[in-house]
C-alpha cells in the first residue's frame, strides 16, 4: 500500500477507511521484546486458555521487519536500550508499541536503580501502557483491545502520509 | 578425584593456614560453620593456590568472587572456595583501601574468576592486577562511578527519598 496524501482522496472515503483499519487491527503481527517475567505472562496470553490469536494478534513474528506491534515486556536496562531502539527502527510503518508492566512503564520496583531505564517511552513512542507487576494475561488482552480501538479510529491519511502524534492510552 | 571425603572443620582449616602463612592470616573467624580467613594482599595468591593444591583442603571449585564496601574500613574482596571432594568451604577476604584498591587476579588459578573479577572491578572500583581483560562486564561502557559502593549517588533517590528507610537498620549486616 502506497502513501496516501492530500492528492489521493481515497483516505477520506468512509468504507475504505473502515475496511482498511478493520484489516489492520485484526492482523497484528507481534514482536515480543521479552525481558523479564512479563514475557512469561505474554506467552501465557498467547496460549490456549487466553489465546490472543482469536483477536488477530499473531505472536512470534519472524523478525521485527515482519512485525506490526512491539510488546516491550519486562525490565529494560540502559545496556539493553540500544537493542530495543534498533528493533523498533527495523519495524515498518505503521507500527505500534505496547509497554507491558511496571518496569517498562516507569521502572517499577527498580525506580531508583543505577542500571534500569525508567520507562521505555524515553526511547520509543508508546501507544498503550499496561500496568501490573506483571500484568495478568487479561490485562494484556485488554491493552490489545484498547490498541485495536485506537487503530479503528485512526485517520488513514494521517497514518500513511507521515507521523501522527496521538496521545497514548492506558489499559 | 580419588581419595576419601574428609571435610575439615574451621579450626582445622585455621591450623593449616596458620602453619603455612603465619601472620599473613590477619584474622580468622568462623561464620555459619564456614572458615573465614582475612589474608594479606601480598600473599593472597599464595593462599588461594595453597587451598587449591593442598590435598587436605583440595578446593577445586571457585564459587564466587565479590566485594564488600566497609566504608571507613575500606573495601574487601571476598573469595569463596569449595572442595567437591571434601565438601567443605573456605572463604578468603582481602582488605583494601578505598582509594586505589588493587588486588592480584586469580584468573590463572581459577579461570572462572575472570568474569567475577570484572564484575567486582566495575561495581566497586577495585583493580585486579594481572587480569587479562580488565573491561566492564555488565555495565554499559560510558557508565561512570561504582554503583555498589555505599557512597554512590542514586539520582532517583536524590529527587525522591527511599520510602523504606527504617530506624536502626544500619550496621546489622552479617
Amino acid at each position: 500500500m502506497g502513501l496516501i496524501t492530500e492528492k489521493t482522496p481515497i483516505g477520506d472515503v468512509q468504507p475504505i477507511k473502515f475496511v482498511l483499519n478493520w484489516g489492520r487491527r485484526y492482523s497484528l503481527w507481534v514482536m515480543n521484546f521479552g525481558l523479564a517475567c512479563c514475557a512469561i505472562e505474554f506467552i501465557a496470553s498467547s496460549t490456549a486458555k487466553h489465546d490472543f490469536i482469536r483477536l488477530g494478534v499473531i505472536p512470534f513474528a519472524h523478525g521485527p521487519r515482519q512485525a506490526d506491534l512491539l510488546v516491550v515486556a519486562g525490565t529494560l536496562t540502559d545496556k539493553m536500550a540500544p537493542a530495543l531502539k534498533r528493533v523498533y527502527d527495523q519495524m515498518p510503518e505503521p507500527r505500534y508499541v505496547i509497554s507491558m508492566g511496571s518496569c517498562s512503564n516507569c521502572g517499577g520496583p527498580y525506580w531508583d536503580s543505577y542500571s534500569v531505564t525508567k520507562g521505555v517511552d524515553q526511547l520509543v513512542p508508546v501507544d498503550v501502557y499496561v500496568p501490573g507487576c506483571p500484568p495478568r494475561p487479561e490485562a494484556l488482552i485488554h491493552g490489545i483491545v484498547k490498541l485495536q480501538e485506537k487503530i479503528a479510529g485512526e485517520n488513514i491519511r494521517e497514518k500513511f502520509s507521515g507521523r501522527s502524534d496521538d496521545p497514548a492510552l492506558t489499559s | 578425584m580419588a581419595g576419601p571425603t574428609i571435610p575439615l572443620s574451621p579450626p582445622d582449616v585455621e591450623a593449616r593456614l596458620r602453619a603455612r602463612f603465619g601472620d599473613d592470616i590477619v584474622e580468622f573467624t568462623e561464620q555459619f560453620g564456614h572458615p573465614v580467613a582475612v589474608v594479606s594482599v601480598d600473599r593472597y595468591r599464595e593462599v588461594v593456590s595453597f587451598c587449591r593444591d593442598e590435598p587436605e583442603l583440595d578446593c577445586d571449585y571457585l564459587e564466587f568472587v565479590g566485594g564488600v564496601d566497609r566504608q571507613d574500613e575500606g573495601l574487601e574482596v571476598v573469595t569463596h572456595l569449595f572442595s567437591t571432594r571434601h565438601h567443605h568451604n573456605v572463604r578468603l577476604k582481602v582488605r583494601l583501601p578505598a582509594d586505589g584498591a588493587a588486588c592480584p587476579s586469580i584468573h590463572d588459578l581459577y579461570p572462572g574468576a575472570n568474569w567475577h573479577e570484572r564484575e567486582t572491578m566495575e561495581m566497586f572500583g577495585i583493580e585486579f592486577t594481572g587480569h587479562p581483560q580488565a573491561v566492564k562486564l555488565l555495565l554499559p561502557e560510558p557508565f561512570e562511578g561504582y554503583p555498589l559502593r555505599k557512597d554512590f549517588v542514586l539520582m532517583s533517590r536524590v529527587a525522591k527519598p527511599w520510602p523504606g528507610e527504617a530506624e536502626g537498620e544500619e550496621g546489622e549486616e552479617e
